[in-house]
Order: C-alpha cells, then sequence, then structure tokens
C-alpha cells in the first residue's frame, strides 16, 4: 500500500464459511486510491470469495470490512454499488435481450454515478464498444461480453473496482490493451483488486500482490518477489519443488 | 357446438391466464414456487363470497378492494419468507417445500374459519354488472342475461371474467413495459446479481412483483365462483396445479406467455368438457406430462438461465 494515502479499503480478520469448510480463514488486506493489488492462489484458495464478500453478494460470517472507515459489513449490494464498489463476473452476467448500449445505460441510470455520467458513448469508446453497440449482449463472444461486463462496473462509477479473472480467454493483444485500461483507471485514483490465474498478466497491473492458500493470506508484496518465497512454490507446484 | 366450444375455450382461457399469471411472475423474477397460489386465489374467492352474502357487495366492486388488501399482505409476507429462501443454497427446492407448508396452513385455517362446505355467488351477479356497465353508455339497453356472441349464447360471468382477465394482463405487460418499476423487474428476472450490479434494489423490486403475483391469484379468485361453479378451502391445491399447467405450456419465467398458455388450456378444458367431459380433470396432468417431454421449456420458452 502507498505510505502516503489513507486506505480506501480496509479487511480486517475476514471468515467466510461454506458448511465446515472455510473459503475465507481471517484474511487481512487494504488498498488505497490508487492502487491495483492482484488477489492470487490456486483454485478455492478464496480470491473470488473475497471479492464477493466485498461486494456483497456473500454475507461475511467473522471479520470486518471498512470502506472510508466506516464499516459496510452487511451492506446490500446495490447501496454498495452507490457508495462506489463495483465488481465484474468471472462469467459475465449482461442482460442478453438488450444491446451492449442499453445494458451501459441501465448502470447509467440506476448505479447513481457521482460524476453525473448521462451518455453511453464515452464508455463505448473508451472500451472499444463502439462498433457492437447496437448488437444484443447474447449475441457477443466471451471476450465482448467480458468488455461489456467492465463497462457496465465502470458506468456507476466505483473508486473501487473488484475485477474477477477479466484476462481468462483474451488473447495477447487484448490482455495487452486490458492491462493498460486497468492502469489508466487507477491512475484516475480508482482502487482496483485483480483475481487472475494469468501471472503475466497479474505482473503487468498489480503495484502488489497478496497470495491465498486455503483462505489465508501467505505472502505480500511484489509478484517477482513472491516467486522466490518457498510457502509460495509450494502451494503453486508442490512440496517437491519448494525443496 | 364446436365454434361454441372454441369460444368459450378462450373466454375460460383468458381466464385461467389470470390464474396462472402470478404465479409465472413471482417464479420468474425470484425463481421460487408459490404453491400457496392456489390459496390465494381461494381467498380471494372468499372474499367475494363474503362481501356478496354479507353486504351484496358485486364482486366486480371486489377486484380493486381484492387487490390493494391481497398487496399489503404480499409485501410483509415476502419480507418474511423470500430473502431467507433467496440465501439458501438452492431456493427453487425449498421454496416447493416451504409455500406447500403454508399452502396447507391456508387451506387448514380457511377450513376452520369458513366452513368445508362447497359455496357460490349467483351467477347473474357479474351478468347484472356487466348490464349496468354497457348501460352507462347513450342509446345502450342490455338486460343482465346470458350474452350473445356470433350466434351463440354464453353465460354473462364467463363474458365478463374474460374481460377482466385481459385488462389484467394488459395491466401487467403495461406495468412490464411502459413503468420505470417494470423495467427493473425485468432488470431482476433477467440477471439478478447482474441487477444488484447495477444498483437495483432487487430485494424492493422482488417484494413488488410477489405482492402483485398474489393479489392476481385473488382477482382471480374472485370469478372462481362463476368459473369453477363453487368454492371450498381445499379447492387450492387443484387451482395451483391448473396455475402450474397453464404457465409451463406458455413458458415458466415469462409472464406474458401464460396468455398463450391459458388460452391453449381453455380450449383444450372445453374441447375435453364437450366431447370427452369424464376425462376432462385429467386435462392439466396430461398437459404438463406433454410439454415437459416435448418442448420442457414452454412454447415460448428458451431455457432457464443458471449460470
Amino acid at each position: 500500500m502507498s505510505p502516503e494515502k489513507a486506505p480506501l479499503l480496509t479487511v480486517n480478520n475476514l471468515v467466510k464459511r461454506f458448511g465446515g469448510f472455510r473459503a475465507l480463514d481471517g484474511l487481512t488486506l487494504s488498498i488505497a486510491p490508487g492502487e491495483v493489488l492482484g488477489l492470487v492462489g490456486p483454485n478455492g484458495s478464496g480470491k473470488t470469495t473475497c471479492i464477493n464478500v466485498i461486494s456483497g453478494l456473500y454475507p461475511a460470517d467473522g471479520g470486518e470490512v471498512l470502506f472510508e472507515g466506516k464499516d459496510i459489513s452487511g451492506t446490500k449490494s446495490h447501496h454498495l454499488v452507490h457508495l462506489g464498489i463495483n465488481r465484474t463476473f468471472q462469467v459475465p452476467k449482461p442482460f442478453l435481450a438488450l444491446t451492449t448500449r442499453e445494458n451501459i445505460e441501465v448502470a447509467i441510470a440506476y448505479g447513481n454515478h457521482p460524476q453525473g455520467l448521462t451518455d453511453a458513448q464515452p464508455l463505448l469508446d473508451s472500451l472499444n464498444l463502439t462498433k457492437i453497440a447496437d448488437r444484443r449482449a447474447a449475441e457477443l463472444n466471451s471476450a465482448q461480453q467480458k468488455m461489456l461486463d467492465l463497462a457496465r462496473a465502470l458506468a456507476t462509477g466505483p473508486r473501487l473496482l473488484l475485477v474477477d479473472e477479466l484476462a481468462a480467454g483474451l488473447n495477447p493483444g487484448e490482455l495487452e490493451w486490458v492491462g493498460g485500461k486497468l492502469k489508466e483507471l487507477a491512475r484516475t485514483n480508482m482502487a482496483i483488486i485483480v483475481v487472475e490465474h494469468l501471472m503475466g498478466f497479474i505482473e503487468q497491473v498489480t503495484d502488489r500482490v497478496i497470495v491465498l492458500n486455503a483462505g489465508k493470506e501467505i505472502f505480500e508484496g511484489k509478484l517477482t518477489e513472491a516467486v522466490r518465497v518457498p510457502q509460495v512454490i509450494e502451494v503453486f507446484l508442490g512440496g517437491a519443488h519448494a525443496a | 357446438m364446436l365454434i361454441y366450444t372454441l369460444f368459450a375455450g378462450i373466454l375460460f382461457g383468458l381466464y385461467f391466464s389470470l390464474v396462472g399469471l402470478g404465479l409465472n411472475l413471482v417464479f420468474g423474477v425470484m425463481r421460487i414456487v408459490n404453491l400457496a397460489h392456489g390459496d390465494f386465489l381461494m381467498l380471494g374467492a372468499y372474499l367475494a363470497f363474503w362481501l356478496y352474502t354479507l353486504s351484496e357487495v358485486n364482486p366486480v366492486a371486489v377486484i380493486p378492494l381484492a387487490f390493494v388488501l391481497f398487496v399489503l399482505i404480499g409485501l410483509p409476507l415476502y419480507y418474511i419468507l423470500v430473502p431467507r429462501l433467496l440465501a439458501a443454497k438452492d431456493p427453487e427446492m425449498l421454496s416447493i417445500i416451504l409455500f406447500f407448508g403454508l399452502s396447507q396452513v391456508i387451506e387448514a385455517v380457511a377450513g376452520i374459519v369458513f366452513g368445508r362446505s362447497e359455496r357460490s355467488i349467483p351467477g347473474g351477479e357479474l351478468g347484472r354488472a356487466l348490464a349496468g356497465f354497457v348501460n352507462l353508455f347513450p342509446g345502450a339497453n342490455m338486460e343482465s342475461g346470458p350474452v350473445e356472441i356470433l350466434g351463440q349464447t354464453f353465460p354473462a360471468a364467463w363474458v365478463v371474467a374474460g374481460i377482466a382477465s385481459l385488462l389484467a394482463v394488459l395491466c401487467v405487460y403495461l406495468y412490464l413495459y411502459r413503468t420505470r418499476l417494470g423495467a427493473l423487474t425485468r432488470a431482476v428476472m433477467a440477471d439478478r446479481e447482474e441487477a444488484l450490479s447495477t444498483g437495483i434494489d432487487t430485494h424492493r423490486v422482488s417484494a413488488i412483483a410477489f405482492a402483485i403475483g398474489i393479489a392476481l391469484a385473488a382477482i382471480g379468485g374472485v370469478f372462481a365462483p362463476f368459473m369453477l361453479g363453487s368454492i371450498t378451502p381445499a379447492m387450492g391445491v387443484e387451482a395451483t396445479v391448473t396455475s402450474f399447467a397453464v404457465i409451463v405450456i406458455g413458458s415458466l419465467g415469462n409472464p406474458l406467455g401464460t396468455v398463450l398458455g391459458g388460452i391453449i388450456y381453455g380450449v383444450s378444458y372445453m374441447l375435453m368438457q364437450s366431447y370427452l367431459s369424464s376425462w376432462a380433470n385429467l386435462l392439466p396432468y396430461l398437459l404438463l406430462i406433454a410439454i415437459l417431454l416435448v418442448r420442457p421449456s414452454g412454447l415460448l420458452g428458451r431455457q432457464v438461465r443458471l449460470a
């Protein structure tokens, strides 16, 4: 975290259980405005669960989530959108019957964009969606739906953006472009948490990463340092490689 | 005979559309199955019966009262039952169990309060309301008896129920496609999580849809003494099965598909009543099985999205 900036989001000792399984087991993290934080870890380590809890889709079973110092634990998802927290989904879920433009307009209408965004066109231009603006979301390919999902989230004017596996399925050119776009957003003081499996993408966009295993943090720092930590290597590659 | 049967089938079909409409709205918005739907219809029927019996209130005048009353019942009921259901791992299955229980409770309490004997309202009451309405227009002189359409004579009650059902469907269409609340409702129907992520208060939207769904059932109940012959506290189960058949034919989750389902059901019902009357009660089950085997998503249906 940048030492000169107060954290926008702080998560303290977060716990989420599914039956007897602790998907998040006392996770603590914070992120400052303008920072890009990567959450990495093997499948089932709690990355997406963390995003789901912060965005209000799942209630936490313990701990607290502070946004600008205020406890937002238990706040409903749509209120969090209005507070300035939004997310993308691993599997995008646009309104399939609506066009690309209409999907963004719905988010503008109900997302209470603080800067008073009234027109979808700037977002369509910014995310290269203009050519498909009048096509129904159901007709878009997977990469286009992901960009639409990002546009939908941005249309609500988030100050904290949670990005869940946006890069999966994109070609190298698209990856580089999206990475650049996220960094551009961070320069506008937006805090961004990125959940991703593609380490090259994580290295490109993040300022630091938190490595999770079994719902707990096992490393925090630069990705380049993480790959030298035996515990991280063990989690990703198995015990023999860590020796 | 055939023309009469077909036309009567359309009138009954419109009525069955009304009967199924609320169930489909609730399923479409919340993806939960309200097995107590028919019991709210039964309560609407008893509301009409008691108001007529005690104060001679014409059933047509009961419609707005039933709507307001059951919306007021539906809103708190939603917040008591549904948010917990939706937070569960398998809301659809849990909803079947929970609303089945609610259905049994409503039926038992109604049996205690109203008694188990069959009740009815004289069929001429709706005819009087129709004649009274038509005679408001200058030069009109309608008597409160059967109504003649295309040379065929139909009970006025069937015609009034058909017209009222058509108006109810039209109102639901206007609500869904011509109001801001309707746009929000359709957004929640399309995808609940996506709606949340665009800043929509899905519980508020769902509560209103749930209350409207129950109120539509109650309005269907107002016409039940005329369309179904008589009413008893146990009629709810059959009404729910009929509603289910209608919406499965039309397509689950598509409220306006209910109209197609209702008309197919109504025409089939009248054809069975005319030519194979002893088999008529099997109709909802036969149609349900046939549709589920041939086209499980319903005639107008698309796959329900689970992702």
